[in-house]
């Protein structure tokens, strides 16, 4: 039975009890009511026949107090009152008659209507007959007819009366009965009701409380977490509560569905999560590798254990084409096993195989020998192998071959498909990588060597510009001094002028002096003479030989002062040369005629050899050539004790002398070779041999004599000539003096370049006290010691200096400052009058460009300076405050070269303007 | 020329290099055998020309049979190209973020690796003391060559070259007048010894000798442009190993750490001016 029916049931159940006590209450109340109506009509009905006898004994009253015979003034009332009662009888007659319709009572009430009426009908009689003054016969109706109907009337009251009352009493009892009867079943039925009330209660209670603990205490067994297996109702009943029962267990059941669903995703997502963390695990670690192999043993150390191989080999593919093949390239676990290879051929095996498909393989259940899984304790032999391939885009880069105890189950293999992909890749990218990093690597190399290169080129510019300066500076000079000897040359022609006249007066001073000098020189010779030829005898042999010595002092000192006469002559530029035509047999006839009385005289042998192809005929100057050859012969002989001294002439290729000396002579002809047999000269006294006043031996000359000028003589000579003389000797051995001679007929300049000596050193005799100098050598030295001692005049010397300055004495002091370095110096007063002293000036070398200024300030000053193509380079020099250092900055952004703070300091400006003025 | 021939020549000249070069190591001492191979060439190439002999080993002759040939070589190896605030940027760099690094340091030791004439110790000098930096700072300027070290020490740069510096030190971010510095005497401008005060000049070569201290700042621009990759990382080793914890590098803006072993111990600073930072 369903819950909304016993609830219906039980609340109607109710509901009809409380209905029936309404009825038989309601029953019972109409019952009361209806006998309470009959009581008070039966109480009406008494009161009724009560009024009837009461007022019939007022009628009687009143009757008799009128037959009494009353004074008429009482008569009326009493008439009044009689009537009035009468009347009363039968209203009351009347009403009674209306209410009691029983036929006893009718007929009892129609008596007493009868007599009523007869009652009256005699009244009316015994008034006429008491106005007629007969109350005999008044009295007679009085007390006998009318008494009598009274009487009657009464009596008939009363049965009205006995009737009522006994009605009355029966109904009393009758109502007195029900009320008994509703008492009873007012209480039958309360009992009854209240145990139907009770039991329907209990029993709604029961089945719906059981029902809803059953369906709570089962409820109550779903705990959380424990969705999967979830208790049951058992369904009993088919009410409401059986249907949440059922509903329950529908959801029980949808419960337990969800929540294995729910598992089953939740376990695929942590696998998928697992796979993807291992993924990530691994792609994580590829960044920053560079290098294959490195890639190589990371992963296969990553993915070994995560797949649960015990075992793995990496192979890289290298080389291309046919040569392809599959190396390896890293392990885990890795023992040396005669099983394994190193390398794999596409095709070859299973690894070669799988990197041919592309495919992976799998062995399951490999037999025991297959490879082993070597730990210290022992070694067990994997069930399971899986070769799987590593592409880019359809090329295997590699394989991996994984062995294991256990299969390999999908997760994994899943795994192992996803970062072989990922690797296969990642292969690729650091094959790219590792290439552009070589490209960069070579880019980077590159670039330093272009750096290198570079720099080696900016030294090489470096000092090709050292060079070219030097040049350039030698241009300079040469240029310099070609203007100085310009400047000179005015000079010098005038010199020229003194010189022709002093040159007369020093040949008149050498005629002089040679003539002063000798002529005593002579005398004195000649008595020495005389003195040591001891005619007389009278002088000892100490004195005679005193005599001897000053005659041959007197002699040296003779060849000496002709010996400076001619080297003074030649370094003078006074010794003439005079090219004729010479025969060499004339030569040699001179040279014999001189030295061989010498020559026998210290027993020594002359010998004097023209060689058979020379010319008959040279050009040159005969007196000079001889000079340089007896000069060489007295050496000769004078060195030599015995053996003998020789003289040949001989021709010689031209080519031979261009090499050996600085200065190159391609036209020598003749070699004139004096040879001896003496004492030779040392090898490290041979280069100052021909310098002046030297001699081999310092104290040779003691031994030897001679004035040691005779080389420097004929070395110069010879240079006149063209030509030059070379010495070869061997200490104790004897030396050979050659002279080379030109045979040239256009014999200029030579002559040219004494002209040039002798013009120089006639300067520098001047200026200087060094007899003779290069002039090259002078000028330089002059200029260095110029440069030394004005350096800062020599930058800023002739300069033009343009001053901007609005302050007088600035300008003031810069312009003598200036000015004392020779400089030249124009100043304004403000920006605009110096951009018009600069148009005016073009040629000025540097500005000096004060900052605050009225009118136009030093910065519109500079920039309008700038703009203008020609002043695009010229030095201007911002003089800023030193407080604005933004003035700086803005100098330098107007076009400033560079700038200096004020106040001034002058040693800074010069060093700055000598930087700004170097070129 | 055939390609063998030409093969056969490169052969032949890389052994006479190997020779020499050996030769001079045992020899004189000093150690060329890492210094880059094309450089080695042009400068080798360029003595044989100038010796006026014909080939290396005519070269190698005379350099074992004349020592002023050997010391011609040695300053043909030795690339003296130098500039006072020589890249002005690098110079404005180390001014904005390299000496605040600095201000903190107690005292500063600089290392100047390869300061050739002494033009950029100069500049950084003038740099540090316009920074208030230089009081505590101590600059050690080495270099391979003595002679250049000399020429440092004088401080004399010739005076046509001012205006060049006068503009490198304006770009550099020079606050005052450069002018201060120095004095013009003749064709020079002699810079004021007070900037010479705390520098250190000495003898030391990078592919032979250790290590000296440990310094803040390392500078060491356009000196192993020279060498082959070798010799490279030695010297970076050696630097690395001569530089404190968060000590500058300075290289110069072609030269880079990228390709070398010690790539990742630095950080960059300024990846233009290749400017890195000691990390670890």
């Amino acid at each position: 039975m369903k819950f909304k029916t016993k609830l219906y049931i039980g609340f109607g159940f109710l509901f009809g009890l409380f209905i029936i006590s309404y009825l038989i209450f309601m029953i019972m109340m109409s019952q009361i009511n209806q006998n309470t109506k009959n009581a008070v009509k039966n109480y009406e009905m008494l009161s009724l026949a009560n009024t009837i006898q009461n007022e019939l004994n007022v009628f009687s009253r009143e009757a008799r107090g009128l037959l009494a015979n009353p004074p008429e003034e009482l008569k009326r009332p009493f008439k009044e009152s009689r009537d009035q009662a009468l009347h009363n009888v039968n209203i009351a007659i009347g009403s009674l008659e209306k209410l009691d319709s029983r036929e006893q009572s009718q007929h009892l009430i129609q008596e007493l209507k009868t007599m009523s009426r007869t009652l009256g009908e005699m009244e009316k009689e015994g008034d006429g007959l008491i106005k007629e003054g007969k109350y005999a016969e008044v009295t007679q109706l009085f007390w006998y007819d009318s008494l009598k109907v009274r009487e009657d009337m009464v009596k008939v009251a009363s049965e009205l009366q006995a009737i009522q009352k006994q009605t009355v009493d029966t109904e009393l009892n009758q109502s007195r009965k029900t009320y008994k009867l509703m008492n009873q079943m007012i209480f039958i039925y309360m009992i009854a009701g209240f145990l139907a009330g009770i039991s329907m209660t209990i029993w709604i209670f029961r089945s719906v409380t059981g029902n809803l603990n059953k369906v709570t205490s089962v409820m109550t067994k779903v705990a959380f977490g424990q969705s999967d297996q979830l208790p049951r109702i058992k369904v009993t009943s088919k009410d409401e509560i059986g249907e949440i029962a059922v509903a329950f267990n529908e959801m029980a059941q949808a419960l337990e569905t969800h929540t294995m669903q729910e598992k089953e995703l939740k376990h695929a997502a942590e696998e998928h999560s697992w796979l993807k963390t291992k993924v990530a695990e691994i792609a994580t670690m590829y960044p920053g590798i560079d290098s294959l192999e490195i890639l190589a043993q990371l992963f296969i150390t990553k993915v070994a254990p995560m797949t649960g191989a015990k075992y793995g080999v990496f192979y890289m593919k290298q080389g291309n084409g046919e040569e392809t093949k599959y190396q390896k390239l890293a392990a885990y676990a890795y023992n040396d096993q005669e099983a394994g290879k190193d390398s794999f051929c596409l095709g070859e095996g299973l690894v070669g195989q799988c990197a041919l498909e592309n495919r992976t393989i799998s062995l399951h259940q490999v037999p025991a020998d297959y490879i082993k899984i070597a730990s210290g304790l022992g070694s067990a032999s994997p069930a399971n192998v899986l070769v799987i391939p590593a592409e880019f885009q359809g090329e295997v880069l590699a394989v991996i071959e994984l062995a294991s105890f256990e299969p390999f189950n999908p997760l994994e293999q899943m795994l192992l498909q996803e970062v072989m992909d990922n690797i296969g890749m990642n292969i690729n990218s650091i094959l790219r990588h590792m290439q552009v990093e070589k490209l960069l690597e070579d880019s980077q190399t590159l670039t330093e060597e272009l750096q290198s290169q570079s720099e080696e080129l900016q030294l090489q510019q470096e000092e090709l510009r050292t060079v070219n300066e030097q040049l350039e500076e030698q241009y300079e000079n040469s240029e310099q001094k070609t203007r100085e000897l310009e400047k000179t040359k005015s000079m010098l022609e005038e010199k020229a002028k003194q010189l022709t006249v002093s040159s007369q007066y020093k040949s008149e001073f050498l005629a002089n002096m040679s003539h002063e000098l000798r002529t005593p020189l002579n005398s004195l010779l000649i008595l020495a003479q005389m003195l040591a030829e001891n005619a007389d005898g009278n002088l000892t042999a100490k004195q005679v030989e005193y005599a001897g010595t000053i005659f041959s002092s007197g002699n040296d000192l003779l060849h000496l002062i002709n010996d400076i006469l001619d080297i003074a002559k030649v370094e003078a530029g006074k010794m003439e040369i005079l090219f004729e035509d010479v025969k060499l047999s004339d030569v040699k006839e001179v040279v014999e005629a001189q030295f061989i009385p010498i020559a026998r005289e210290k027993k020594i042998q002359l010998n004097v050899q023209l060689a058979p192809n020379l010319p008959k005929v040279i050009y040159t100057d005969k007196q000079r050539l001889q000079q340089i050859l007896k000069n060489l012969l007295s050496n000769a002989f004078k060195f030599t004790e015995h053996g003998a001294v020789s003289l040949t002439i001989q021709k010689v290729e031209k080519e031979v002398f261009s090499k050996a000396n600085e200065i190159p002579y391609t036209d020598i002809e003749l070699a004139f070779a004096i040879k001896d047999t003496g004492i030779g000269i040392p090898e490290e006294k041979q280069d100052n041999l021909f310098d002046a006043f030297k001699q081999a031996d310092g104290t040779i000359s003691r031994k030897y004599g001679g004035t040691g000028l005779g080389l420097s003589i004929s070395r110069e000579i010879a240079h006149l000539l063209g030509g030059f003389i070379e010495v070869e000797s061997i200490e104790h051995n004897g030396s050979t003096f050659t002279l080379y001679l030109p045979n040239d007929r256009q014999m200029k300049q030579s002559e040219l370049s004494i002209v040039e000596a002798e013009v120089a050193a006639g300067v520098i005799e001047d200026s200087e006290s060094i007899a003779i100098v290069d002039p090259v050598e002078f000028l330089i030295q002059a200029d260095e010691i110029e440069k030394q001692s004005y350096g800062k005049k020599a930058l800023l010397e002739g300069k033009k200096i343009l001053v901007v300055d609005d302050d007088m004495r600035n300008i003031f002091a810069l312009t003598t400052a200036l000015e004392s370095y020779l400089v030249e110096v124009l100043f304004a007063e403000n920006g605009k009058e110096g951009i018009a002293v600069l148009q005016e000036h073009p040629d000025i070398d540097l500005v000096l460009m004060d900052i605050m200024m009225p009118e136009m300030d030093g910065f519109e000053a500079i920039r309008f300076i700038r703009r203008k193509e020609e002043f695009l380079h010229l030095p201007i020099i911002a003089l800023t405050a030193k407080a604005m250092k933004d003035d700086r900055k803005q100098c330098i952004d107007a076009g400033a070269s560079d700038y200096i703070s004020k106040p001034v300091n002058l040693e800074q400006l010069f060093s700055t303007m000598q930087v700004w003025l170097y070129r | 020329m055939n390609s063998i021939e030409r093969h056969v020549n490169h052969e032949l000249e890389a052994i006479e290099i190997d020779l020499l070069l050996e030769g001079i190591y045992r020899y004189y001492g000093f150690d060329f055998r890492n210094y880059a191979v094309p450089f080695l060439n042009r400068r080798i190439w360029n003595r044989v020309r100038a010796e006026n002999v014909s080939s290396i080993s005519g070269l190698q002759e005379k350099i074992f049979h004349d020592p002023s040939v050997m010391k011609r070589l040695v300053y043909d190896f030795s690339i003296n190209v130098t500039e006072m605030f020589r890249d002005p940027s690098f110079f404005f760099s180390f001014r904005t973020k390299i000496v605040p690094l600095l201000r903190d340091c107690s005292a500063i030791r600089i290392w100047h690796a390869g300061c050739s004439t002494g033009e950029e110790v100069y500049s950084m000098a003038i740099l540090l003391h316009e920074e208030g930096l230089y009081e505590k700072t101590r600059i050690y300027a080495t270099d391979i060559n003595e002679n250049v070290l000399k020429h440092a020490q004088a401080g004399e740069f010739p005076l046509q070259r001012m205006q060049l510096y006068t503009r490198n030190y304006l770009a550099a971010g020079g606050i005052r007048s450069f002018s201060e510095y120095y004095t013009a005497k003749n064709e020079n401008a002699i810079f004021h010894p007070f900037l010479m005060k705390n520098v250190v000049f000495a003898q030391h070569n990078l592919a032979t000798d250790r290590s000296f201290n440990e310094f803040h700042v390392i500078i060491c621009r356009n000196v192993m442009i020279y060498f082959n990759k070798m010799l490279q990382n030695r010297v970076h080793h050696l630097l690395h190993e001569s530089l404190s914890l968060s000590g500058i590098l300075a290289l110069g803006s072609k030269e880079g750490i990228k390709f070398t072993s010690i790539a990742n111990s630095y950080e960059e600073v300024d990846s233009f001016e290749k400017v890195y930072r000691k990390i670890k």
